[in-house]
């Protein structure tokens, strides 16, 4: 809809993640379709999420080695790097990995499923395809994101023990005591509960995008592009708010 | 038995109104989107076994009248009655189940890319809760594709098959529930014309071997002159004129020798 | 609607526990950190400040983590109530007159609150007691005694600025610290002194020599013994020498452990420039002294009463010269 407004868009996003809200916990329930989405969008993104979690938390260790070398503050790396891959790097960087992936193979599959009246089909087939493509989709990804972060964090927080063994050692144990003694619930559980929100936001807008590309296939290509872009947009700006949210929480 | 042998034989059934049951009633029906307005007033009826053309120029607002009919577009004004059941008051309940007895073979054939064509064939049977065992659905699908010609392909994706083929699965997809209606969008768009041939002779068949009744969307007058037994021309989203292929073949209204001649 | 594979579904399960695991082990590990999960009894005590202590903190005995803050409420306008969640099995261990004290956890670390134990039995804490406190050693106060430190250490670096510019500004030190003069000064005035006291020892071997003729009776002894007038002036003399030699001696060593103490001309200047002035002028003194006595020998020599033992002694002196020749010369053959 390259005539509307920005806030037009906006408007028709939200009303559509509403539709969500309203169609989404009414039955029928699309149990199967559900769980094959979540292996689909949970399982099958792991490999490439591990990597980019593995790579960051070796990154940011021996980044930050010699900086903190120079303060003769080596010991807090644990704490430093348990702290930034928790409170921020994993779930972000997890978070727009899976919105390339992801968002843009909703938008593209669905865009293409809209072109070819797939989408119709299915409604004459006795379906309601906003829950049976929509809504899978959306809580697949909804509930499939908060895991794959933690296990990027998980994974992150072992290349940092990696990392830091790589010159001098540490014992698994000393370097998950150093990590846990940096954090507190405040750091972990908003972090957590952040994710289902960008986990949300990347379903609501590769389907949205999807469901209503137009203009053949080409408008298949547009919806899968702008899915990701928005999707990355949008994660910032819940980042964004996240902070400012548990910073009135008082949790920061 | 030759498809154009069928076609030979088969007497032209113009069953007048009222003689047989009505299936499908379009009164006076107007849909417009913004101000572009695509049908003015249009009324229509189907009656059991009948094929019925619905003829006119791209644009014209053929689509746009079956996907009224089958509940995918709300009609601006009008009343439009299928199967006894007005389609505008229904709830999703009831339209799925009308649905189920309403078989709509798509421009594009709107086969799951993700599927199987065996699993093409039962999504629709498995959605409409008609529940059956797995030696049934089995024989279902068999019998489906047997009726299409194509019974070797049920475990290939649709993207392994030719356009025609996949024309042939998506019509077996709306056979497989055994339908009282069978509503055709544009049947032959996009095909070559032997394959055309052969998908017309293939609703002749069906409609001989099942007793449906059809709207088919067309404006390929090689189909038309095949498989209508009524002809309805649309021109501005108006009925212009209607009647059997031979009548209007006659006419000598301007608009109407465009297509006739 | 397609067959979907059951491995997939086992593959999903197993993804999906392996993240809650990881997740609640995390968040079980942080509660364990914060006693959310052992059993726990709640004690109270009552501080004027609690130095910005927040719910959550850690309380620690002997700096082990022993509890947390569970609640604080202020009940005046001066008494700020604490609860604590002591761990159960911290329990025997805490007795009821222990104290608590709010700290730090390192100088920029979280606020904490320190249980101390004090002699003297008594009973372990039992829930809803009250503990003693003690007025904290805040990083206020900490601060207040850096503040007075860091005045003193502002005026001790001003006297010390000043100190060194009058230093800078002093001519005389520098002057006196690059006078080439005075060390050459001194050091001839120590070469001076040490020809005298050569000059000295050369005297003092002839007056022994002459002692040694006398003892031995021979030549003018019996001048000698007869003229006691004569012997009472050399008496005289000889302790007025004897004297003199002495002074000698000691300003000698003197100047030596002097200049043994001090590593140079610096030094010695730096102790007494008027005494170098006065030890030049003593060796001019001693030099004058020492001149006048050389003369008054060879006078001795000239007299009478000496001329023969003089004698005596060239001769002896040219015999050993003969003697020590021949020898020379087969050596330098």
């Amino acid at each position: 809809m390259p005539d509307e407004s920005l806030l037009a868009e906006t408007g028709a996003m939200t009303s559509f993640a509403g539709r969500f809200f309203r169609e989404g916990f009414r039955p029928r329930y699309e149990v199967a379709e559900l769980l094959h989405q979540c292996y689909v969008v949970g399982y099958q993104s792991l490999p490439m999420v591990g990597i980019t979690g593995f790579i960051m938390g070796m990154v940011l260790t021996l980044q930050s080695r010699p900086t903190m070398a120079q303060f003769g503050a080596e010991s807090w790396i644990p704490v430093m790097v348990g702290l930034t891959i928790i409170r921020e790097m994993g779930p972000i960087i997890t978070a727009l990995i899976f919105a390339g992936k992801i968002g843009s193979s909703i938008g593209a599959e669905l865009g293409s499923m809209r072109v070819t009246e797939q989408i119709d089909a299915m409604e004459v087939s006795g379906t309601n395809p906003f829950k049976y493509l929509v809504v899978t989709r959306v809580l697949a990804t909804t509930l499939m994101l908060p895991v794959l972060t933690v296990l990027a964090d998980a994974i992150g927080l072992y290349a940092s023990y990696l990392g830091l063994n790589m010159r001098g050692t540490t014992t698994l144990a000393l370097f998950a005591n150093n990590v846990l003694s940096g954090l507190s619930f405040g750091d972990v559980l908003p972090a957590f509960i952040k994710t289902y929100f960008f986990g949300f936001a990347i379903g609501v807008i590769g389907c949205y995008k999807g469901y209503f590309s137009d203009k053949g296939t080409e408008g298949v290509g547009q919806a899968a592009n702008s899915a990701v872009v928005v999707a990355s947009l949008v994660i910032f700006l819940l980042d964004l708010l996240a902070v400012q949210i548990t910073g009135l929480m008082g949790l920061n | 038995m030759q498809p154009d042998s069928i076609i030979q034989e088969m007497p032209r059934v113009a069953a007048p109104p009222g003689a047989s049951e009505t299936v499908l009633v379009v009164d006076h029906v107007s849909k417009s989107f913004g101000e572009n307005h695509v049908l003015r007033d249009f009324s229509l009826a189907l009656h059991r076994g009948e094929n019925v053309v619905v003829l006119g120029k791209s644009g014209s607002g053929k689509s746009v009248l079956i996907k009224c009919i089958i509940g995918l577009l709300a009609p601006n004004a009008g009343q439009i009655t299928v199967l006894g059941q007005d389609v505008a008051t229904l709830d999703h309940g009831a339209m799925d189940r009308l649905r189920a007895k309403v078989g709509f073979l798509f421009q594009s054939n709107a086969l799951y890319d993700s599927m199987t064509v065996r699993d093409n064939l039962l999504f629709p049977l498995r959605r409409h809760w008609l529940d059956h065992g797995p030696a049934e659905e089995d024989a279902l699908v068999r019998q489906a594709l047997a009726d299409v010609g194509l019974e070797h392909t049920a475990d290939m994706m649709p993207a392994e098959l030719s356009g025609g083929m996949r024309k042939r699965i998506a019509l077996a997809r709306t056979l497989i529930l055994r339908p009282d209606i069978i509503l055709y969008d544009e049947p032959t768009t996009g095909l070559d014309p032997v394959t055309a041939r052969e998908i017309d002779h293939l609703i002749r068949e069906v409609q001989q071997k099942y007793r449906t009744s059809a709207l088919i969307i067309s404006h390929d007058m090689s189909c038309v002159r095949l498989v209508a037994d009524r002809v309805v021309l649309l021109v501005d989203g108006r009925c212009y004129a209607k009647g059997t292929y031979e009548e209007l073949a006659n006419k000598l209204d301007p608009k109407v020798r465009e297509f006739f001649a | 609607m397609p067959e979907r594979p059951t491995g997939n579904y086992v593959k999903l399960g197993l993804f999906v526990v392996v993240g809650l695991v990881c997740l609640l082990g995390t968040l079980y590990l942080l509660g364990r950190q914060q006693n959310l999960f052992s059993r726990s009894l709640v004690v109270q005590a009552d501080f004027r400040n609690v130095s910005g202590l927040l719910t959550g903190n850690n309380v620690r005995l002997g700096g082990i983590t022993v509890g947390t803050v569970r609640q604080i409420k202020l009940l005046n306008d001066s008494t700020v109530r604490v609860f604590i969640n002591l761990n159960r099995d911290a329990q025997p261990f805490v007795r009821q007159n222990a104290v608590a004290a709010i700290g730090t956890d390192g100088l920029v670390g979280n606020t904490i609150i320190n249980l101390a134990a004090r002699p003297g039995p008594a009973p372990p804490v039992q829930p809803g007691d009250q503990l003693r406190t003690r007025r904290p050693v805040g990083i206020d106060d900490l601060l207040g005694t850096f503040d007075k430190s860091n005045k003193n250490l502002v005026g001790i670096t001003q006297d010390l600025r000043q100190i060194t510019g009058k230093l800078n500004g002093s001519n005389a030190l520098w002057e006196l610290l690059d006078d080439r003069a005075l060390a050459d000064n001194l050091r001839r005035s120590l070469r001076n002194a040490a020809t005298a006291s050569a000059r000295l020892s050369a005297a003092s071997q002839d007056v022994a020599g002459l002692t040694g003729g006398v003892r031995r009776g021979r030549g003018p002894l019996g001048y000698l013994l007869t003229d006691t007038a004569f012997a009472g002036q050399l008496g005289h003399v000889s302790r007025r020498l004897a004297g003199s030699s002495d002074t000698l001696n000691a300003l000698v060593s003197g100047l030596k452990t002097q200049l043994n103490i001090g590593a140079g001309p610096l030094h010695t200047i730096l102790t007494d420039t008027a005494a170098s002035r006065q030890l030049r002028q003593t060796m001019q003194h001693v030099e004058q002294g020492t001149a006048g006595f050389s003369r008054s020998m060879d006078a001795l020599q000239h007299t009478f009463l000496l001329r023969g033992y003089l004698r005596r002694q060239q001769k002896k002196q040219a015999r050993e010269k003969a003697a020590t020749a021949p020898v020379a010369r087969r050596n330098a053959d």
